[in-house]
């Protein structure tokens, strides 16, 4: 037994030794930031150069029309696109960052790890030179500066990268079936939840939800934001010190979800958590559903499927506002060309990008290239933005408040609307998710 | 060792290397030495550079602050990261008790009938080990789908009372995951016993024939202690499959509803690529493994008592 236990033991050992050798001390790397030492200008070299930029099919689907305009006009700076689906890019986008083979341009979709470890550069410099403070509304530039701690969000932080287009959170709702039952679209929560009350008592499911995802998130943040206001409703999601998720008015939100979720509003709570946003989309567009709470990015679809019946709405509160970010570039800390890359940000707000953006659904940089036709799909879309950019009412994802909020707002909706979880616990443990990220 | 080593290379090595005691000398290790560098390299330098981590705080880019064995007290007392623990061992119940039991019976029945359809059944039983589990993953999903094929069949036979969105629901999600497992090693578990069954000296059936014993007996007292230890082996795959199980929940529940059906590799994955906590992530793997560990050594020492 012995001789059997020292078998075992030496390769073992000698194997752990290797491990040891091959291992590194202390983990983490040190990254070059080579374009910290060249100084902001609009001046354009003249050599023939090409940037990199890295970006997601889906936030990148106007990109690759915009390279070819800016090309056009800098016919010396060749821009080589690349991209990868959204999961794998967000795990890989630090890692190429701080690699020898950064890209020059990426998307940037959090800020979390590439700002605190100063991934990526401060643009503060462009956005002094090139105008941008005067050209985009605060609240959607400050959703990308961050304070020195790198997680604070908003107003005075550094900004770190340059919007392309922006995507808005709203109600879209079966204009048929609303004629069908009499319901007329809602510009109050009292309106909407007759209607939702209308709806239930004449047997049509009220509210389409798919909350595989978590999506019920969408339905607290806009009720509680409504209430409270588009400045109160940021500074929690940009983690502003001594701020928390338990409100007044969050807690009326989270009860409103539950009482809706007690009288059928939502239809069945089982068949709402085993449902993703996909399902709950073609659920709608089936017919199942007078109102769905939804981003923009399926508008496509659901104006395909509905035609005529589609309509779309801010979702109605004391205050107008929407849930909503940008698509949003950024420059690598190691690149060579920051100048070059800085002139391609600023291009991004030219009605030739704006135009591409729009076309592939997204709200873009320059409103005035945003014209589609009353009272269709995309009408009722570009008036609902027009309404939120008036009253400043964009408010950043909560699911974007720390890295794991987007988790813990899944479970949490799910456990609350099938009543494992008081509103109380469920208040909490988003708070206590916040609270560790921005305890400092 | 050292002894037998310097024997073998001094000149007397011709006289002393009798057949009992098999001559080992360095050459020898020169033949693993290909094999011991890739599986240093790829298995047990990742392994120790793992461990290595779960001492540290590194959010997977920047510098590490040193971290002792915060973790460790983490691991054990974060109510999450012990919910996933709990799942993962209650997986075993689907991933290995159901699977060998069944793949016992069927692999029986084969064996001792073998008839025309037989192979078919087999190969059709074997078909989920070579799926790709992902691919596994987005067919059950459809099934279990509040308007998929379970329940449309189930409301055909007037039981669509019972019809709902199985993986949404706080009770039957962690059950309905685990049929999955059960569905996808019950075949591996029926092709390893199945050999095992055919490996048996055919006299032994029919001396338990002689001796009147029926099929179940002849079940209980020739078959099953026959493969004793092909079930060893069944069971130790299979229980490395359910507590290391990761794809075919991150693709249908991707842990819930709520944290219902949270795993341990599903943590880690989202501690490692959601939350940045690689620390954290590597102590979780490592206590995952030392768990992993201990069930294979007690699974083999079982096997071998018995024998």
């Amino acid at each position: 037994m012995q001789r059997r236990t020292r078998l075992v033991l030496a390769p073992l050992a000698a194997s752990t030794l290797l491990g040891i050798a091959l291992t590194a001390c202390a983990p983490g790397a040190t990254t070059n930031d080579s374009a910290a030492d060249i100084e902001a200008s609009t001046e354009l070299t003249t050599d023939e150069i090409t940037l990199t930029l890295m970006s997601t099919p889906e936030s990148g689907a106007a990109t690759e029309a915009t390279i070819a305009a800016f090309e056009a006009e800098h016919p010396n700076i060749a821009i080589e696109y690349s991209q990868t689906n959204y999961d794998d890019y967000n795990q890989s986008v630090n890692l190429n960052l701080s690699g020898d083979q950064s890209p020059d341009i990426v998307l940037l979709n959090a800020v979390a790890n590439t700002v605190k470890n100063k991934l990526v550069l401060p643009l503060d410099d462009y956005a002094g030179l090139y105008g941008w403070d005067d050209f985009f509304p605060a609240n959607q530039l400050n959703q990308w500066r961050v304070a020195e701690d790198g997680s604070t969000l908003g107003d005075g932080g550094a900004l770190v990268a340059a919007p392309a287009g922006f995507s808005l959170v709203g109600v879209y709702y079966n204009k048929a079936l609303a004629a069908q039952l009499g319901i007329t679209a809602p510009t109050s929560l009292a309106e909407l939840e007759a209607s939702l009350e209308k709806a239930s008592s004449a047997g049509a499911l009220p509210v389409q939800l798919g909350n595989a995802e978590g999506h019920a998130a969408f339905i607290v943040q806009l009720l509680g934001q409504g209430e409270a206001g588009a400045d109160d409703a940021n500074a929690w999601a940009f983690g502003h010190e001594g701020e928390t998720f338990d409100t007044a008015a969050n807690r009326t939100a989270a009860e409103t979800l539950a009482a809706w979720q007690k009288a059928g509003y939502l239809g069945d709570a089982t068949t709402a958590n085993g449902t993703d946003l996909q399902g709950a989309v073609d659920n709608f567009i089936a017919g199942k559903g007078l109102f769905l709470v939804d981003g923009i990015w399926d508008a496509g679809k659901i104006g395909d499927g509905l035609g005529e019946s589609a309509g779309f709405l801010p979702f109605p509160g004391a205050n107008v506002t929407g849930i909503g970010t940008s698509v949003a570039y950024a420059i690598s800390a190691q690149s060579e060309h920051p100048n070059e890359a800085a002139a391609f940000l600023d291009f991004l707000r030219s009605s030739e990008a704006s135009e591409q953006q729009f076309a592939q659904g997204f709200m873009p940089n320059d409103p005035t290239v945003a014209v589609a036709e009353e009272g269709t799909l995309q009408g009722d879309i570009v008036a609902s933005w027009a309404k939120v950019a008036e009253a400043d009412g964009l408010v950043a994802f909560n699911n974007n408040a720390t890295a794991t909020m987007n988790d813990t707002l899944k479970a949490g909706t799910q456990q609350l609307i099938a009543g494992q979880l008081s509103v109380d616990d469920f208040l909490a443990s988003i708070q206590d998710d916040w609270a560790k990220a921005h305890a400092g | 060792m050292t002894t037998s080593l310097s024997r073998t290379r001094g000149e007397s090595a011709h006289i002393a290397g009798s057949p009992r005691r098999p001559r080992r000398g360095w050459s020898a290790l020169l033949y693993i030495l290909p094999a011991f560098v890739f599986y240093g390299t790829f298995i047990v330098a990742p392994w120790v550079q793992s461990i290595w981590l779960s001492f540290w705080n590194w959010d997977g880019i920047g510098a590490a602050t040193w971290a002792g064995v915060e973790n460790y007290v983490k691991v054990v007392t974060d109510e999450r990261l012990l919910t996933a623990l709990r799942n993962g061992l209650g997986f075993i119940v689907f991933y290995t008790v159901f699977p060998v039991i069944l793949g016992l019976i069927i692999a029986a029945v084969i064996a001792a009938r073998p008839r025309r359809g037989s192979g078919l059944v087999r190969t059709i039983l074997f078909l989920p080990q070579i799926l790709p589990l992902v691919a596994v993953g987005v067919i059950w999903r459809y099934l279990y789908a509040a308007d998929g094929p379970i329940n449309q069949g189930l409301t055909a036979i007037g039981l669509g009372d019972v019809a709902r969105a199985w993986l949404g629901d706080f009770t039957w999600a962690y059950p309905a995951v685990g049929v999955i497992g059960t569905w996808v090693t019950t075949g591996l578990c029926m092709m390893l016993l199945l050999a095992g069954i055919q490996k048996i000296d055919p006299s032994l059936y029919e001396a338990a024939r002689l001796d009147r014993c029926g099929p179940i007996r002849q079940f209980w007292h020739v078959t099953v202690p026959g493969v004793r230890a092909e079930i060893v082996v069944a069971a130790t795959v299979t229980l490395i499959s359910a507590l290391a199980s990761f794809d075919i929940v991150y693709v249908t529940t991707g842990g819930g509803p709520g944290y219902q059906t949270i795993v341990p590799g599903v943590l880690i994955y989202k501690l490692v690529f959601t939350s940045n906590e690689v620390g954290l992530a590597c102590a979780l793997a490592t206590v995952l493994s030392a768990i992993i560990l201990v069930f294979v050594a007690l699974i083999g020492r079982a096997g071998r008592r018995n024998a």
